[in-house]
């Protein structure tokens, strides 16, 4: 209990200048509130908490550290805020309360020498700060402190063993009977704690209050779809973006952590290419601090943008393991987006070889320049309707995209599932010439013009058509239909063709009789996996077929490597580093599997690509699961 | 520094998927309206050239109607400063005299120091407006130009261009000059910014008129004449033979084969080589008369 009236204005003081410190925090969150809408989502926030699966999951041991120190720190400010009131409970109560404290006093101890042991021996040099470092010691400090006050009372008071207390029980059995030491131990300990809270917004530890906000105040929206570019004004269907991130994702810089998951499961940085998110983040953040806050809260655009360089912004594959792995919901990648928005839309700044692309698409509607006339050309002799017919009879449409209509490979793959949706019932259409790159890849690379005015053009034929549902081959096409023309107006229901086939194969629609006599493992795409969800119909529906023998690779499902063509990078080159595709490539060799299924055309030209220049003598086939299932449909 | 860059818009068949021979066979979606690929590596050349150069105003002509307005805008957004356009009568379809002569009436009135045009564009195909253009101006051409640099306070350009099967000539040549560009041979490797974009539209569009009435001076008569299938009487072929061999007879037989010498040597003893060979089919006349022509129009 604290004693004098100075102790009070000491703690008074300490919390003015940490309130202080925090300044700035409020008036962001206003923003976010105000400009994104976003209201807190308590419910979410004590979930995540309380239980702490997110922070666990992934890193279990440094979770469970987490997870002790936040408890160990908590419960002991609650016990001595109470302790301030004169509140009399039962001694049995009490000595419990007691012994907890205690056990908890050894856990943090535990956890933040790991913590510390850790952060020291960390790469210093991935934008993992070292501020971690004092907060860390200090805490120590305190419990440390905390022990010699506990033990130097029950070395004055008690006589014999304390149950309530054994690790003060233990302490005092070195420590003299001295009241001098207790008052002395007990000042240092206060002061301690004291240093701690003025130091919160100013260390590492404001991530106490910055990363609690980020999650209260979440982005809802679905994390497959990227937002329009902040500020945005349009004006002849241009954008005027001066500011590079909105209030929510200022506020998630500041959230960050620097625990470096994010680069952990980054594909681009462990192919030792020059991108590394935490360090993107932590970068970002930096100059966020020392950026002066100006009123209404708009930061220099350029001076963020000069904190990346061009290169670590192009070399991300918009994989989204960062948004996936983070334990207080930064999303690195959106970041990377705005960055390149940036850059494309205010300096006209972009990888020349990813130039022609976008001059085909803005000619001629797709990625390989050959022209929407050639756009049905695929369905050659399969007498697919076009939803333009007068007499169709379709259900749904099927989205081809650009790979579909014209990648030869892929082609073939849209063939079969044209027969797979046929032998299932499915009535379905096209839009042949009418149909237009959905705009992923010209979003994922900066140009939002383009993208709003491919799917400007795409919605326009949707809205002519009536469509309600669409299956979708592509997966980059099926998120961009699904959860990025919604701010479009979109209102129809996307599939993918997976998920179609897998509810073809539940229903006894389709019956899959020709064994496939093979190990196969199953790549998850990313833009089905960790963007939509979408990890077991790959699974049932491989399972479906007979003869084989599905195994996993070692990273799958949320922890699955990009196959390295996602966000545009299909059209780039490969700078340093290794190439992502071989690293996939040499995780398929290693699990010895035969063939190896995907869902994604961009996934099979990769694979199929890192898997040729491995140059082995019996290299895993490449499949898509549409290919599995045509091969061993019943005729 | 004045460059301009002559911009050719077209209208681009990039398939033939109608059904209707009335159309030739193109359907509406066959077709792009865009610009040149070699005009625009004509307007990258000319930004290359001011970027060096460090200063320079790029204007931009073309002809006829803004068929591909919006990338005209682009061609400004990327970083030309100013747009003429030659306004034709009655929307006539025009050759390439007439277009070199309505270019050049244009050029005579903006004063520009490089004249840039693609080299052959996608659709005709034709070739001839660099050339002609310099031939209305008197001024030098050199074509298929890969690389500029201007030297002597830029009144001198040195120009190093394609010269045919891998070769490369460096022509040096006083300004102004008119140069044609092959396509893709100068990407322009940004996009234009929004800003770039903004500032495209406030551009204004300035127009040229010039009556084409009596373009064609000097051209008393010319016929394009369409090429005709020579025929050739080829035995039947041997039906023992398969489909492929037989088709490939057919073809084979039916080509004219033509005789031919490759003329080598240096620039005198390729001339040498036309001469002796114009001589001994009698397309020269007896060396006296044409001696005395000589002295004629010398006079
Ligand atoms: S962005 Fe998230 S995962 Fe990456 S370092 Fe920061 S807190 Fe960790
Ligand atoms: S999206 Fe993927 S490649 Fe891009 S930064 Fe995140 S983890 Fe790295």
């Amino acid at each position: 209990m604290l004693t004098t009236a100075l102790d009070y204005i000491l703690v008074l003081a300490a919390v003015i200048v940490m309130l202080a410190g925090f300044a700035r925090r409020p008036a962001r969150v206003r923003q976010v509130v105000e400009e994104s809408r976003r209201p807190a989502d308590f419910g979410y926030f004590l979930s995540y908490i309380l239980g702490h699966g997110r922070i666990v999951g992934g890193r279990p041991l440094a979770g469970i550290a987490h997870l002790a120190v936040f408890w160990g720190v908590g419960l002991p400010l609650v016990v001595i805020a109470f302790a301030q009131f004169p509140l009399v409970l039962p001694a049995g109560i009490a000595g419990l309360l007691s012994l907890v404290m205690d056990v908890l006093g050894l856990v943090v101890l535990a956890a933040g020498v790991y913590f510390l042991i850790r952060r020291l021996t960390s790469a210093p040099d991935l934008g993992a700060p070292r501020r971690v470092v004092v907060p860390l010691l200090l805490l120590l400090v305190i419990v440390l402190s905390g022990f010699v006050v506990e033990g130097a009372r029950l070395r004055l008071t008690a006589a014999g063993y304390a149950w309530q207390s054994p690790v003060g029980w233990c302490c005092s059995s070195v420590l003299p009977a001295s009241p001098l030491l207790m008052q002395a131990a007990l000042r240092f300990h206060f002061f301690a704690v004291l240093l701690f809270v003025v130091l919160l917004p100013f260390t590492f530890m404001r991530h106490l209050l910055a990363a609690s906000l980020n999650v209260l105040y979440r982005d809802r929206g679905h994390r497959g779809a990227l937002t329009p570019a902040a500020g945005v004004v349009t004006e002849n269907a241009l954008l005027a973006g001066d500011r590079l991130f909105d209030a929510g994702q200022l506020l998630e810089l500041d959230a960050c952590v620097a625990c470096g998951r994010c680069a952990e499961n980054c594909p681009a940085a462990l192919a030792g290419k020059v991108l590394n998110p935490r360090r993107v983040v932590q970068n970002l953040a930096r100059c966020l601090e020392a950026a002066p806050v100006p009123a209404g809260g708009n930061i220099d655009a350029s001076r963020l943008a000069d904190a990346v360089s061009a290169e670590e912004m192009w070399a991300c594959t918009g994989c989204m393991a960062c948004v996936e792995h983070c334990p207080v919901l930064v999303r690195p990648l959106v970041k990377v987006i705005g960055l390149r928005r940036h850059e494309v839309q205010m300096h006209g700044r972009m990888p020349a070889e990813a130039v022609p692309m976008i001059r085909n698409l803005e000619i001629y509607g797709d990625v390989d320049g050959r022209g929407c006339a050639h756009r049905g050309d695929w369905a050659h002799g399969l007498d697919v309707p076009h939803l333009s017919e007068r007499d169709v009879d379709a259900e749904m449409l099927l989205w081809v995209g650009c790979q579909g209509a014209f990648h030869p490979r892929y082609r073939e793959v849209l063939r079969e599932l044209v027969k797979i949706l046929r032998a299932g019932g499915v009535r379905f259409g096209i839009l042949g010439t009418e149909e237009r790159c959905c705009g992923d890849a010209a979003r994922r690379l900066g140009d939002e013009n383009l993208f709003l005015s491919l799917a400007r053009e795409n919605m326009d034929v949707f809205n002519k058509y009536g469509v309600r549902r669409i299956v979708a081959v592509c997966p980059h096409g099926y998120n961009t239909l699904k959860n990025e023309y919604r701010e479009l107006g979109a209102d129809f229901e996307v599939w993918h063709a997976v998920e179609c086939i897998a509810d073809l194969i539940r229903n006894r629609r389709v019956t899959l009789r020709y064994p496939l006599e093979k190990s196969l493992a199953i790549h998850d795409p990313c833009y089905l996996g960790r963007v939509n969800g979408i990890y077991e119909p790959l699974r049932t529906v491989v399972r479906a077929v007979p003869g084989v023998r599905l195994t996993e690779l070692p990273r799958n499902r949320e922890r699955a490597l990009c196959c390295g063509g996602g966000a545009g990078r299909m059209w780039l080159h490969e700078k340093p580093g290794q190439s992502i595709n071989q690293l996939r490539a040499r995780e398929i060799r290693e699990c010895g599997v035969e063939a190896v299924g995907a869902a994604c055309p961009f996934c099979l030209t990769m694979l199929e690509d890192g898997i040729g220049s491995l140059e082995l003598e019996s290299p895993p086939r490449v499949l898509d699961i549409v290919e599995i299932v045509a091969a061993s449909m019943a005729d | 520094m004045k460059i301009v860059v002559c911009i050719k818009q077209v209208l681009h068949t990039y398939a033939r998927t109608g059904m209707d021979l009335q159309d030739r066979y193109v359907a509406p979606e066959d077709r792009v309206r865009m610009i040149d690929p070699a005009s625009e590596s004509a307007l990258g050349l000319a930004l290359k050239i001011r970027e060096l150069a460090g200063e320079g105003n790029i204007c931009l002509l073309t002809l006829g109607p803004l068929t591909a307005g919006e990338e005209l805008r682009r061609c400004l957004a990327l970083g030309a400063d100013q747009l003429y356009q030659v306004d034709v009568d009655g929307g006539a379809e025009l050759d390439s005299r007439s277009k070199s002569v309505l270019l050049s009436r244009a050029l005579g009135h903006l004063d520009a120091d490089l004249i840039i045009c693609g080299r052959e564009s996608i659709d005709t195909a034709n070739g001839q407006i660099g050339p002609r253009l310099a031939g209305h101006l008197g001024l030098p051409c050199v074509a298929s130009v890969r690389d500029v640099r201007l030297v002597d306070g830029c009144r001198t350009a040195e120009v190093r261009a394609g010269a045919g099967r891998g070769r490369v000539a460096v022509v040096s040549c006083r300004l102004p000059v008119v140069l044609t560009v092959e396509a893709g041979s100068a990407a322009i490797e940004h996009i234009p910014s929004v800003d770039d974009w903004r500032r495209s539209r406030q551009v204004p569009v300035q127009r040229m008129f010039f009556d084409t009435a009596g373009i064609a001076t000097g051209v008393l008569r010319e016929e394009i004449i369409a090429p005709r299938p020579r025929p050739k009487i080829v035995p039947a072929p041997d039906c023992g033979l398969d489909a492929f061999a037989r088709i490939d007879l057919l073809l084979t037989g039916s080509n004219v084969e033509k005789k031919g010498e490759m003329l080598v040597g240096d620039i005198e003893r390729q001339v040498d080589g036309i001469i002796a060979f114009l001589d001994a089919h009698g397309f020269l006349e007896p060396l006296q008369s044409a001696a005395g022509r000589e002295g004629v129009s010398g006079g």
